[in-house]
């Protein structure tokens, strides 16, 4: 296991981990080195993310925190195997993903990856169990629908259909769909981007609870600062670029957060 | 789930879906039920021609003997020979005395076979009369009862012995003009030879021959019929076969008439839905983007999603073409089949499910499934990170109009409307397709109404200007004739069967020799009244069209009952609709060494009533009655076009409806912005309605000139007998536009209203 000194532009701070190489259960999940994405537009191209490089551990909660068009969302959908990078490499468990083709990559989302997005993307025309119970459909051993929805507190709602449902409550089997899979990773996409504070701060305790209960590795994109102080990692990103990796010694609970 | 998913998309998008389930139906009910029924009655008259045994040549002559017959049996191909005696009668029925019978006295019966409804079997050494079916249930004629014939001077009293049909005999009439045959007044007997008041003396007039069946086919039976001439070696004689024989050759016309027309309407028909499946398929799955985006991120793979989306269009149009199909196959065979009954007697008239039937509903459910499928594909080609996402804004160019200086003096919902035509191309042609096929149907179908009006006036109103028309029996000599025409201020004419010939192709039709007199015309190719000349003979467009000839050429033709050909020069090519042959002077005629022969006399004073009393007159025609007979005969056709008119304003509104959802949701953004900035539901409706009325009448420009077009190719291909124009009346283009009109601006004042429901707050929610 190694650790890369990063080379941005803007000075960083970093914060040395390297003492933990004692603690071998901390495994790396995911790696980016040196992974950018362009977009070209004619003659235009433009660089959603430039030289991206760094590590997540199995277990722990990482907050990618950036403005709007920072390069969070492109970061996310890299990670989740959703977007191809246009160089570098992304290694999950040491296979790099942009060797990937088409079929391996619907297979790396299907077994490894829980994705709650910003706007929910339920399925209309399913209820909120079915919503859930369709991850039975791509994987085996997930978890029953039922327990997935009351994990997340929606066991009344079980049977509605997402228009019948408030944005939380769409939010939650979201999350309860991502969870359901039983992923190795769970990324979240501004999960409290459409919510009130009171929901939002349930949708956190509950994704805080992936990680530390059930030892789930949880990605979570916000412009939210706030949102840093539960993080066990917090990736800053600005302009395409990393800004700053930060390790928080002593991450808050998710009920101490307050925006 | 995903099966689950697929049900409730369905109900939930059910505008859609039950316009792609219509649109499959209808294309596939009227395109089976049409197909259906000319096969239907094809493979009727196949089988009854094959079961029965109908003969393939006709010998006519006087008196066969039977070493004649013994000699015809041994000519290569023929299979079999049989003589029998037809002549022409009266019988004492419910419709009066003189009622016109068509008597065949028939030796064994093995070709031609009678078909037995009731009574006993044929037999040759029985006493009694056979009677066709149609003819003794109009006269309440039953088995058992006493019937009376009447043959010139001898009459012959017997029994009914059992009540019959013919295969050679599925379409008689008494005479030539009347062509909507009339049970009541007109029958057909069949006897045995022992009938006959003098049975030793009796003299076959005809000969029906069978050939072998691998000599059946036109080439073979044409070599047959030259050994035959040979084989007698008699003047007398006129050897015919089945495209000559009256009753084979008008039920054929009558299937490939309505083969032409239907073939070409529905397909055009089945195109315009196929058309309206794949748009809105199209449309269908690529709103479904972000769901698409959805299931790929969740780790569906690309063939689950396709599976997917494609079993949507499959299960829909199979539905439809499946129900669709055998509705059409249940109700339009039966329907138009039945009012065969009365003209023709065919039995076993069924509808029949086609190869091609087969074929083209494999071919709508595949393109359903296919357009699901490359849809599908489209949006799966980008990573989902991509699809998740809306897709991209079009390229907007501004067009020429737009910078030209007139754009500015557009009113804003001129430049709205304009601007959303362009940049959704394919749907405002789609609309356009709508109302140009909704359009182009109805122009057609009352063109063809036009049509068959404007034949019987040219007919009777043009080409043939006299009020009656009196009919000459064989008694009557040229000075009979001479006498009555002087007597009545008439024209006398002869009408007569020929057979014409330019290189390898051979044609039937029939001539007519015309002498001096005010009351028969003729029109050129441009229908202009023109006179016939003195040098030479004129023939019809459309019969100079099938032998490839023309003004100028030369052709060989003979009467039928001479075998002697004539090669003579076309002086003239003139159109007639519902006779195709030539023409020709009663001088002309005289200078190839024939005789002129009047067979009517056509007159515009009065006829008196007893004149038909007199032998050599067999009857009086009367315009009022050939037109009317005449248009009876367009029954069937005009069945056909009273669906092509229902089915273009059924498609008309299935496709604009559909259509109008499909835009009415794309739009509900911009409407409500339009609500938001101020603007009145009012205005806003009238903003919408601009558009569509611009597209309709874009449609209905195209559509006019497309029925027009589709007429000009039902005219034109409809038969070989009956040469149409097309025609449109005034009425025609009024009903077309209107009709059209009220469909699409109905249809969409049904979504405009819907402008009043549209929430703001939610329409504008929910996008990124």
């Amino acid at each position: 296991m190694f650790k890369k000194k990063k080379k941005q532009e803007n000075e960083i701070e970093i914060v040395d981990l390297n003492e933990d190489d004692t603690q071998e259960d901390a495994h790396t999940v995911i790696e980016f080195v040196g992974v950018c994405k362009k977009y070209s537009q004619g003659e235009n191209e433009f660089y959603a993310l430039k030289d991206a490089n760094f590590s997540i551990k199995e277990g722990e909660m990482v907050v990618i925190l950036g403005p709007s068009g920072a390069g969070k969302s492109t970061l996310l959908n890299l990670l989740g195997g959703m977007d191809s990078a246009s160089g570098g490499q992304i290694l999950f468990d040491g296979s790099d993903l942009t060797t990937f083709n088409d079929n391996q990559l619907t297979h790396y989302r299907a077994q490894n990856v829980g994705v709650v997005f910003q706007f929910y993307n339920l399925i209309p025309t399913l209820t909120a169990y079915e919503n859930v119970a369709l991850m039975r459909d791509i994987k085996n051993n997930t978890l029953d629908p039922t327990k997935a929805l009351e994990a997340v507190g929606l066991k009344e709602h079980m049977h509605q259909f997402p228009s019948q449902m408030s944005g939380g409550e769409q939010q939650r089997t979201s999350i309860a769909r991502a969870v359901a899979k039983n992923p190795r990773l769970l990324l979240c996409d501004e999960p409290t981007g459409a919510l009130d504070t009171g929901t939002g701060k349930e949708v956190l305790k509950l994704l805080q609870e992936m990680c530390r209960d059930k030892k789930r590795t949880v990605v979570m994109v916000t412009h939210n600062s706030l949102f840093a102080e539960i993080a066990d990692t917090v990736i800053r990103v600005r302009n395409g670029g990393i800004e700053s990796i930060v390790h928080n010694e002593d991450p808050k609970d998710a009920s101490e957060v307050n925006w | 789930m995903l099966i689950k998913k697929m049900w409730r998309d369905l109900i939930r998008n059910r505008t859609q879906f039950i316009a792609i389930y219509l649109m499959s139906f209808a294309g596939l009910l009227i395109f089976v039920g049409i197909d259906g029924e000319s096969a239907g009655a094809a493979r009727a008259a196949e089988a009854y021609y094959k079961q029965y045994n109908l003969c393939d040549i006709w010998v006519q002559g006087a008196g066969f003997s039977d070493e004649e017959v013994s000699k015809a049996d041994k000519v290569t191909g023929v299979k079999d020979v049989e003589k029998r005696l037809t002549l022409t009668g009266t019988a004492d029925t419910l419709s009066g005395d003189d009622t016109f019978m068509y008597i065949n006295f028939l030796t064994s019966n093995e070709i031609n076979r009678l078909m037995l409804y009731e009574g006993e079997p044929y037999d040759e050494n029985k006493e009694g009369v056979w009677l066709e079916e149609w003819f003794a249930r109009t006269n309440r004629i039953k088995v058992g009862d006493d019937f009376t014939v009447k043959i010139d001077s001898m009459q012959i009293d017997t029994v009914v012995m059992g009540i019959v049909d013919a295969p050679d005999y599925v379409y008689y009439v008494s005479e030539a003009d009347v062509m909507y045959p009339n049970y009541y007044k007109c029958g057909l007997a069949f006897m045995s030879p022992l009938m006959y008041p003098d049975p030793e003396d009796i003299m076959y007039n005809r000969l029906i021959i069978d050939v072998s069946e691998d000599m059946a086919d036109d080439d073979s039976i044409s070599v047959i019929r030259d050994k035959l001439k040979n084989t007698f070696d008699r003047d007398d004689i006129a050897i015919t076969d089945r495209h000559q024989d009256l009753s084979f050759a008008t039920f054929d016309a009558e299937i490939k008439q309505h083969q032409s027309m239907g073939f070409m309407f529905s397909v055009v028909f089945f195109s315009i839905a196929l058309l309206g499946i794949v748009t809105t398929m199209a449309r269908v799955t690529a709103n479904q983007r972000t769901q698409i985006g959805t299931l790929k991120a969740l780790g569906f793979s690309n063939i689950e999603i396709t599976v997917h989306y494609v079993s949507y269009g499959f299960v829909i149009s199979l539905l439809g073409c499946i129900s669709g199909a055998v509705t059409g196959y249940l109700t339009i065979p039966p329907w138009i089949l039945g009012m065969f009954e009365g003209s023709y007697l065919m039995p076993g008239l069924n509808g029949v499910l086609t190869h091609k039937s087969v074929y083209f509903t494999i071919l709508s459910v595949l393109a359903a499934t296919m357009v699901g499928f490359f849809t599908c594909r489209k949006e799966l080609k980008d990573p989902p990170a991509v699809t998740l996402k809306p897709p991209a804004p079009k390229k907007v160019r501004h067009s020429a109009l737009e910078r030209s200086k007139l754009w500015l003096k557009l009113d804003f919902s001129t430049q709205w409307n304009i601007r959303d035509v362009f940049r959704n191309k394919l749907r405002s042609l789609m609309g356009i397709m709508g109302v140009t096929g909704c359009a182009m149907l109805l122009c057609c179908g009352f063109g063809t109404f036009d049509s068959i009006d404007g034949l019987i006036d040219k007919m009777y109103g043009e080409l043939m200007t006299a009020s009656n028309k009196v009919m000459l029996g064989s008694e009557a000599d040229y000075g009979y004739a001479y006498d009555l025409s002087k007597k009545l201020k008439g024209q006398m004419i002869q009408e007569t069967a020929v057979e014409l010939a330019s290189g390898d192709v051979k044609k039937s039709g029939s001539a007519t020799i015309v002498g001096r007199g005010n009351y028969m015309h003729i029109q050129d190719v441009k229908l202009r009244t023109v006179e016939l000349t003195g040098n030479g003979i004129a023939i019809t467009y459309k019969m100079a069209g099938l032998l490839n000839v023309k003004e100028g050429d030369y052709i060989k033709w003979h009467l039928v009952g001479d075998d002697e050909w004539q090669y003579t020069r076309i002086a003239q090519i003139y159109r007639d609709p519902s006779v195709q042959g030539l023409t020709m002077t009663k001088e002309v005629y005289e200078s190839l060494d024939y005789t002129f022969n009047p067979t009517a006399i056509l007159t515009n004073m009065s006829v008196p009533a007893d004149l038909t009393n007199e032998d050599e007159v067999t009857s009086v025609l009367n315009v009022a009655d050939m037109k009317k007979s005449f248009s009876e005969t367009m029954e069937m056709m005009n069945a056909i076009v009273f669906i092509m008119v229902f089915a273009a304003v059924f498609l008309g509104i299935v496709v604009l409806y559909n259509l109008g959802v499909l835009s009415f949701v794309e739009k509900t953004r911009e409407v409500a912005t339009l609500k938001v900035l101020g603007f009145k539901s009012r205005e806003i409706r009238k903003i919408l309605q601009k558009q569509n009325i611009w597209l309709t009448v874009i449609g209905i420009a195209v559509g006019l000139y497309a029925g027009w077009g589709m007429l000009y190719i039902i005219c034109t291909t409809v038969s070989d007998t009956l040469d149409m124009y097309p025609v449109l009346k005034f009425q025609t283009y009024l009903y077309t536009i209107a009709g059209t009109f009220l469909v699409s601006v109905s249809v969409n004042s049904m979504f405009s209203g819907k402008v009043k429901t549209i929430d703001m707050v939610e329409a504008l929610k929910g996008v990124e």
